[in-house]
């Protein structure tokens, strides 16, 4: 990698070299700004995921908690 | 179901673009005219016509939803376009670099090309608001689809009316008379557009995807919470 770097010509100095560098970080900056807004969405998705997997479990719980109270009362009625 | 091939994908776009840009630096000639400054067309030219394909495959995708109206058709087509309007972004951002360096303007007003670029820029801007203005879902995707059509049909038109305007101030990659690019250049134009059309799938996979595992916990969310409003309106008679 470094030696294709040492091997690369360097960007021309003049006006194209600036213009050319530009227009290229602009293309990755804009990709980095999608990325990042992705990851963003993706890391709500996945904190949303954690909160709706704790209620199922919480209901799961709540559910054999009641199934063992609820039972002996519906025998007894 | 979106993310299946998605990496892949992913690699053979990384792949791609590694080699398209060795291409344009190291094996691309420098061009007699502009000099240096031409090799921002290699990233500029794609951008903008990948933008405009994927406006018509926006079209096209608001067209299978309308024959079929099957909602995904719609997601494809608002990813589409979604996707397409970042890249008109980078196709405006890019062509504006590269008009000040090569013109000595930002931009143009005089130049069918940039304008008429501009519009269909600005027409798909104002695709988002008329979407969300519209509260019911099956509405929304219906006037969605009809407008993704009427602007993707006047994509091409735009374009056409632009080839034969008279001006022709803008360079043209691929000229009408004789000319053109010489074979060296055309192979990493070639790369480039490659590159930029998986770049764009990549992308619209990857939203689809997003927005897929997004209304798959919304359901998931929804069929949690319904038992729960069931149960409290059956335990409300007996509060009473």
């Amino acid at each position: 990698m470094l030696a294709l770097l040492a091997a690369a010509p360097a960007i021309p100095n003049d006006v194209g070299g600036k213009y050319v560098a530009g227009a290229y970080i602009v293309f990755v900056l804009l990709l980095l700004i999608y990325v990042a807004i992705m990851g963003m969405k993706l890391a709500r998705i996945e904190r949303d995921l954690r909160e709706v997997a704790e209620i199922a479990e919480a209901r799961k719980d709540e559910a054999a908690a009641g199934g063992e109270t609820s039972a002996p009362a519906e025998v007894k009625s | 179901m979106y993310g299946k091939g998605l990496r892949p994908l992913s690699i053979a776009t990384v792949v791609m673009f590694a080699i398209t840009l060795s291409l344009v630096f190291f094996y691309a000639p420098i061009e007699a005219d502009q000099g240096f400054l031409q090799k921002i067309f290699y990233l500029h030219v794609p951008l903008a016509i990948v933008s405009l394909c994927g406006f018509v495959v926006g079209g096209i995708f608001a067209v299978l939803h309308l024959r079929r109206d099957d909602p995904r058709w719609d997601a494809y087509s608002y990813v589409a376009i979604h996707i397409s309007v970042i890249f008109a972004v980078g196709g405006l951002l890019t062509g504006s670099i590269w008009a000040k360096g090569s013109w000595g303007h930002w931009w143009v007003w005089n130049e069918p090309t940039l304008v008429s670029f501009l519009i269909v820029f600005l027409l798909y801007a104002t695709y988002y608001p008329f979407r969300y203005a519209i509260e019911d879902r099956r509405r929304q995707a219906r006037y969605a689809s009809v407008f993704a059509i009427t602007a993707g049909a006047f994509v091409p038109l735009n374009f056409l009316a632009v080839r034969m305007s008279a001006s022709l101030v803008h360079p043209r990659v691929f000229a009408t008379a004789e000319g053109g690019l010489p074979g060296s250049m055309m192979l990493v134009w070639c790369c480039s557009i490659v590159s930029m059309a998986l770049l764009w799938t990549t992308l619209v996979k990857f939203e689809l995807s997003a927005k897929s595992a997004q209304g798959q916990l919304k359901r998931l969310r929804r069929a949690l919470d319904a038992p729960t409003t069931a149960a409290s309106s059956r335990i409300a008679p007996e509060v009473h």
